[in-house]
């Protein structure tokens, strides 16, 4: 909210430059998010005196005039002195009027540049102002008549009503919504710092509580009735009469516009006037636009009219229709029409300030169309109230609508600001409408007390961790308005009810650590004791598979855990029920993911232009619902793109990568990759793709991505990819690692080529060689392999040796044979000679 | 007598090391044979004791010059081997080409900072806890003193889910989910089950419907620390974060606390720290202020503990949660946030 610092001087009557201010705030109160000077700038303005007002002979519709500007002991850059000649078009000027004159040189604030001119044959020096050419408002119906007393030659800034302000943006926070979303409760705010108590508040009102406004008194024409008073704890009605609808004073306007809100009749900016001042929202109705008469037999008045007040009304009060509010619950479909023009479907939840029948207003959030204010208005209802801000919230988040009237009342504020804000808005508008005050209702069922702490003075030491005297805590205790009652060891404080924030003693505690001032607290080093931390399993392991993936060349992406539903399509994701945002940032962004490959894919999209080769990774969540719960699952993910792929080398370099990471976390040897059932709308390439099986449980999946889907992402080249899910990963990676003899006897090599014609498959070759060799084999890896004509060769060095002595070159010889038999007639194979 | 023998042993070295086949080995065994502690001319050198001194002197400086001719000349027949070895102007290459450089990965930036402070913390004794990311409203909000229809649930916009309807229409879930806002939600589930003292970080993945610029992405690591026991204060919160980031940013850090509200704690801070760059005397990145703002802060809220079970006014602690991503821009000098979560390899590759 932005603040007008000459207001908060005059509230809080400090000395303090801006600046000064702003560094104590930030540092004790609220934080000043911005600070900005507003200037007026009339140089070359300056009074002058009308000393003769002549036809000009060529235009009716002008005149000459003669106006004196003293002389300046000054040099100035603006040219003029003693008396100008000034031709002018306004009729509203009179001989002896002081008058605000820009001289040559002069540049106003719209913008023109004043020079010498001649209109008309007839030469003039100069220009006399109407309010609009100085910038101060719309008014142009003629020059602006200063008042009789302002110096010739002065400048005319000082008479322009007008004054140099420091606008202040401050952050306010749901805490203190309710009192310093005000002038007042900033202002409070800087004399507590200043060590003064603040005195603008209900019992000492800087100006004269009038003895008629007090409870009991009451109103001929209006009556007032709360029918849930569990969701408006307090409803004010005042009806002043011969209101006079007129543009505010300037120095109202520039207020309010300091505040930036606009002004736009004397009543309305009242209204927002005491609301900046006090926090209190406010409204104000037009009285003769209710239109519920009512019979008056059916009004029963509590107290017929006397006095002094009653008599001055009693002319109306035979007249004048009566009116009455009732502050209730909307129906069903009920409707209204806003102040903006838009009309509101309602429902019971709904509060709604009406005439008995219609609505006039949503309670606390903005006023209707059909009762506000305009030019005509001659009598008017003002309404100071207090409304269930749980209610208020839930009501404007429904129908979308934020004013600055529900933002206040949602924050809950102190029912007992009503009041003080209707003393204030009768005061001003007697001085600015020349209103007359008819009579006040004030519905009040549940007067609100302050509220009572016991705060301990050592916990206020063990919190803080530094001692504040005694003496010290009461004083700022005092300062703060909270009346305090000492007993041994501790204070008893009684919170004033516009503090509605203060209810345990740690929020007292926070009110004197901030004033106190934190920045005088030590660093301490803790004295609670140190108990060895518990290592967290899964993010160690997530770290460490990160290092290996790094290690082996991948780099680390993090992505969105959201996509879009076409995503889900393109990467047969579909019939995967995803959790959805409710709002998404963007429709993009509306699934939840349930796998990481589409965030993964838009990756490789965004690299393939700028790299011919990369190896990427992710480690995250994936989730989805299962019945009334979440289901979430931790993922690892690596892709590879290479330069170029001729005989599927993409795929066999991601499945290296994941069979060197089994092999790094101990479970190589239970391991196998088995082409899987893939749908055809699968991500994964139909006939190139596995699933990753240690001990025969599924722990992930590899496999090119389905070149249907690169399509549809506008790859051109192969990705292939692996998923392993994490958890898995862990529970069989931990056990320990037992260390294995070294190799003490020699190790003899062999050789073996073969050609295989058909389906015969690299893993089954390996396997029966094994099985063959027994364990007198120690290793079997394939060095060569490749295609012809529909045949497969295949090559592999075969490891032999023996844990206990030196194999001799016969015995490896008569297994070979075996092997070589075995192939030929198992599996068909025709050995390379 | 004994110039004698020394001019003989030189002849007789001079004599052999013609005569053989130069090689490493033939040289050592000739080194040992003249000079070694075994040889002759070493018994010489002992002898040279029972000589007048003048004798002592004249006989002593031949033995030493003939010693170092001797050694002289092996090191030069052993440079003439090595030299002779290969044509050192046929191996010769140009050094100032390219390496083959290794196939090397890199860690997102996040992943840098998130293991430095977990490096950091584990050494202070702090354990490393985690929870869901999708939460539901009571850890979300409920257990951290946020309740329904309260203003500070708008300090967070918040993604909720879609409820999941059963197919007769009927409400699925008991609850109301939502990607989490804040790693805080861990706190509430980690006090469910532990008991203070204890002193946890929580580093992941919060969620917040906010309009992203170079400061704000939708997405973010949020870095939270937890501590509660009998004691705790904010001069302990002081300390602590001041070591912390003296620590992770190698360079003596102060700390700074202005009051704030968040519903968690109370009372509550806005976290400062001296600016990086200046140490606080003003410049440029800090705007003259000297400081940087990092975060909120705060003493536990006592309504917090007693969601998780916990008597009031029995412990007390300190939290707070800082945005990994700030420091990370603030350590490596990044201007916008969304880089990190852009998949791009230019960036990811610079660390």
């Amino acid at each position: 909210m932005k603040y007008s610092y000459n207001w908060l001087q005059e509230l809080s009557g400090t000395k303090l430059s801006p600046e000064k201010a702003r560094e104590i705030l930030t540092m004790h109160s609220l934080e000043i998010e911005g600070m900005e000077e507003k200037k007026w700038n009339f140089d070359g303005v300056v009074v002058g005196k009308i000393l003769e007002i002549r036809k000009h002979p060529n235009a009716d519709k002008l005149q000459l005039t003669k106006i004196d500007i003293g002389t300046s002991s000054q040099p100035s850059p603006y040219k003029g002195e003693g008396v100008l000649d000034i031709v002018c078009g306004a009729k509203n000027i009179q001989v002896g009027d002081k008058v605000p004159v820009a001289l040559v040189g002069t540049k106003l604030p719209n913008g023109i540049e004043i020079g010498e001119a001649e209109i008309r044959g007839e030469k003039s020096f100069g220009m006399l102002c109407a309010l609009d050419e100085l910038g101060l408002g719309t008014d142009h119906s003629g020059i602006f008549i200063l008042e009789k007393n302002a110096k010739v030659g002065e400048p005319a800034k000082k008479y322009l009503g007008v004054e140099d302000d420091t606008i202040f943006e401050i952050k306010v926070l749901p805490d203190r919504a309710h009192d310093a979303t005000s002038h007042v409760g900033v202002a409070r705010e800087i004399s507590v710092l200043e060590n003064r108590k603040f005195e603008y508040d209900f019992d000492g009102l800087q100006f004269e509580v009038k003895p008629r406004v007090t409870r009991g008194f009451t109103s001929n024409l209006l009556k007032v009735k709360i029918d849930d008073k569990k969701l408006c704890f307090r409803y004010i009605g005042a009806v002043m009469e011969n209101v006079e609808i007129k543009d505010s004073p300037s120095w109202m306007k520039q207020r309010l516009e300091a505040s930036g809100i606009r002004p736009i009749n004397n009543v309305v900016d009242a209204t927002n006037y005491v609301m900046l001042e006090l926090g209190q929202p406010m409204h104000a109705f037009d009285f003769d636009k209710i239109k519920s008469e009512f019979p008056i037999s059916n009004f029963q008045f509590p107290n017929p009219p006397v006095g002094e007040a009653g008599k001055s009304q009693s002319a109306s009060w035979r007249t004048k229709s009566k009116v009455q509010i009732v502050v209730r619950r909307a129906k069903d479909k009920e409707k209204l029409v806003l102040l903006d023009e838009s009309i509101l479907e309602l429902n019971n939840a709904d509060l709604l300030i009406t005439n008995g029948e219609t609505p006039l207003a949503l309670a606390g959030i903005m006023g209707g169309k059909d009762s506000g204010i305009n030019e005509n208005t001659k009598t008017i209802i003002l309404e100071a109230a207090n409304f269930d801000a749980v209610n208020i919230r839930r009501s404007r988040t429904r129908l979308g609508i934020k004013t600055e009237s529900s933002d206040r009342f949602e924050k809950e504020i102190d029912s007992n600001l009503a009041e003080k804000a209707i003393v204030r808005i009768v005061e001003i508008l007697e001085k600015i409408a020349n209103a007359k005050l008819e009579g006040i209702i004030d519905i009040y069922p549940n007067k609100i007390k302050p509220c009572k702490i016991k705060l301990d003075l050592e916990y206020v030491n063990s919190l803080l961790g530094e001692i504040i005297s005694k003496k010290e805590i009461i004083r700022i205790l005092n300062n703060l308005g909270i009346t305090t009652t000492i007993q041994p060891y501790k204070v008893v404080c009684a919170v004033p009810t516009f503090r509605v924030d203060l209810k345990t003693q740690e929020d007292l505690i926070e009110e004197l650590g901030r004033i106190w001032g934190y920045e005088k607290i030590e660093p301490r080093p803790l004295v609670e004791p140190v108990i060895p931390a518990k290592i967290n399993e899964i993010l160690s392991f997530e770290r460490k598979l990160g290092e290996i993936a790094v290690g082996f060349g991948f780099d680390e992406m993090y992505n969105y855990s959201f996509y879009s539903q076409m995503d889900a399509n393109n990467c047969g994701l579909d019939g995967i029920k995803h959790f959805e945002l409710s709002s998404p940032m963007n429709p993009d962004q509306k699934y939840v993911r349930v796998s990481l490959v589409p965030n993964i894919l838009k990756n490789v999209k965004t690299n393939i232009n700028n790299f011919e080769s990369f190896n990427i990774f992710e480690i995250g969540k994936v989730y989805w619902p299962n019945n009334n719960a979440v289901e979430e699952k931790r993922m690892l993910v690596m892709t590879q793109v290479l330069e170029k792929d001729k005989g599927a080398e993409t795929f066999y370099s991601t499945k290296g990568a994941v069979e060197s990471l089994l092999e790094k976390l101990g479970v190589s040897k239970g391991s196998t990759f088995g082409a899987p059932k893939v749908e055809p709308l699968s991500v994964f390439h139909s006939s190139r793709s596995a699933e990753i099986l240690v001990d025969g449980e599924k722990i992930g999946m590899i496999g090119e991505i389905n070149p249907l889907v690169l399509g549809k992402y506008k790859i051109g080249k192969r990705v292939a990819i692996c998923e392993l899910d994490t958890e898995k990963l862990l529970k069989i990676s931990q056990k320990e690692i037992v260390y294995k003899a070294l190799q003490k006897f020699p190790i003899i090599t062999r050789d073996i080529s073969m050609l295989a014609k058909g389906e015969t498959k690299a893993i089954e070759i390996q396997k029966l060689i094994k099985k063959i060799g027994g364990n007198l084999i120690l290793n079997v890896s394939m060095f060569d392999i490749f295609f012809k004509d529909g045949v497969t060769s295949f090559a592999y060095h075969i490891e032999f040796g023996a844990s206990e002595r030196t194999l001799e070159n016969k015995e490896v010889d008569e297994v070979m044979g075996k092997i070589v038999a075995g192939l030929e007639k198992e599996l068909g194979l025709e050995i390379r000679k | 007598m004994l110039k004698e023998k020394i001019e003989n042993l030189k002849k007789q070295f001079l004599a052999e090391i013609e005569k053989i086949k130069p090689s490493e080995e033939a040289l050592f065994e000739l080194e040992k044979k003249y000079t070694g502690r075994k040889s002759e001319f070493i018994a010489i050198l002992k002898s040279l004791k029972d000589l007048s001194p003048q004798e002592k002197k004249q006989t002593g400086e031949l033995a030493n010059n003939t010693k170092n001719q001797i050694w002289e000349i092996i090191k030069n027949k052993r440079q003439e081997i090595s030299e002779n070895f290969f044509d050192a102007e046929k191996e010769k290459i140009d050094v100032t080409i390219p390496g083959k450089k290794k196939s090397v990965g890199h860690f997102n930036p996040i992943s840098l900072v998130r293991r430095d402070i977990e490096d950091i913390f584990t050494s202070m004794g702090y354990e490393i806890a985690d929870g869901p990311e999708i939460e539901n409203e009571w850890y979300n909000f409920d257990a951290l003193n946020i309740p329904k229809d309260h203003p500070a649930r708008d300090m967070q916009d918040t993604f909720w889910l879609r409820s999941q309807i059963n197919a007769d229409g009927t409400r699925k879930d008991a609850d109301n989910f939502s990607m989490r806002s804040q790693t805080s939600a861990v706190q509430a589930r980690y006090m469910e089950k532990n008991k203070p003292p204890f002193r946890i970080i929580v580093l992941g993945k919060v969620f917040r419907k906010e309009a992203t610029d170079t400061t704000h992405d939708h997405t973010f690591y949020q870095f939270e620390a937890l501590i509660a026991g009998e004691n705790v204060n904010v001069g302990n919160l002081k300390f602590t974060a001041k070591e912390f980031f003296s620590a992770f940013f190698k360079q003596d850090v102060n700390v700074r606390l202005r009051p704030s509200y968040f519903p968690f704690t109370e009372p509550s801070f806005e976290f400062d720290i001296s600016c990086l760059v200046c140490g606080g005397s003003g410049c440029r990145v800090c705007k003259n202020g000297g400081w940087l703002e990092l975060g909120g802060a705060g003493m536990v809220n006592q309504n917090v503990f007693v969601s998780a079970g916990y008597p009031r006014n029995k412990y007390q602690g300190f939290a707070w949660g800082f945005g990994l991503e700030r420091l990370a821009m603030m350590k490596y000098k990044i201007d916008d946030v969304r880089l990190f979560h852009s998949g791009d390899l230019r960036f990811v590759k610079q660390f």
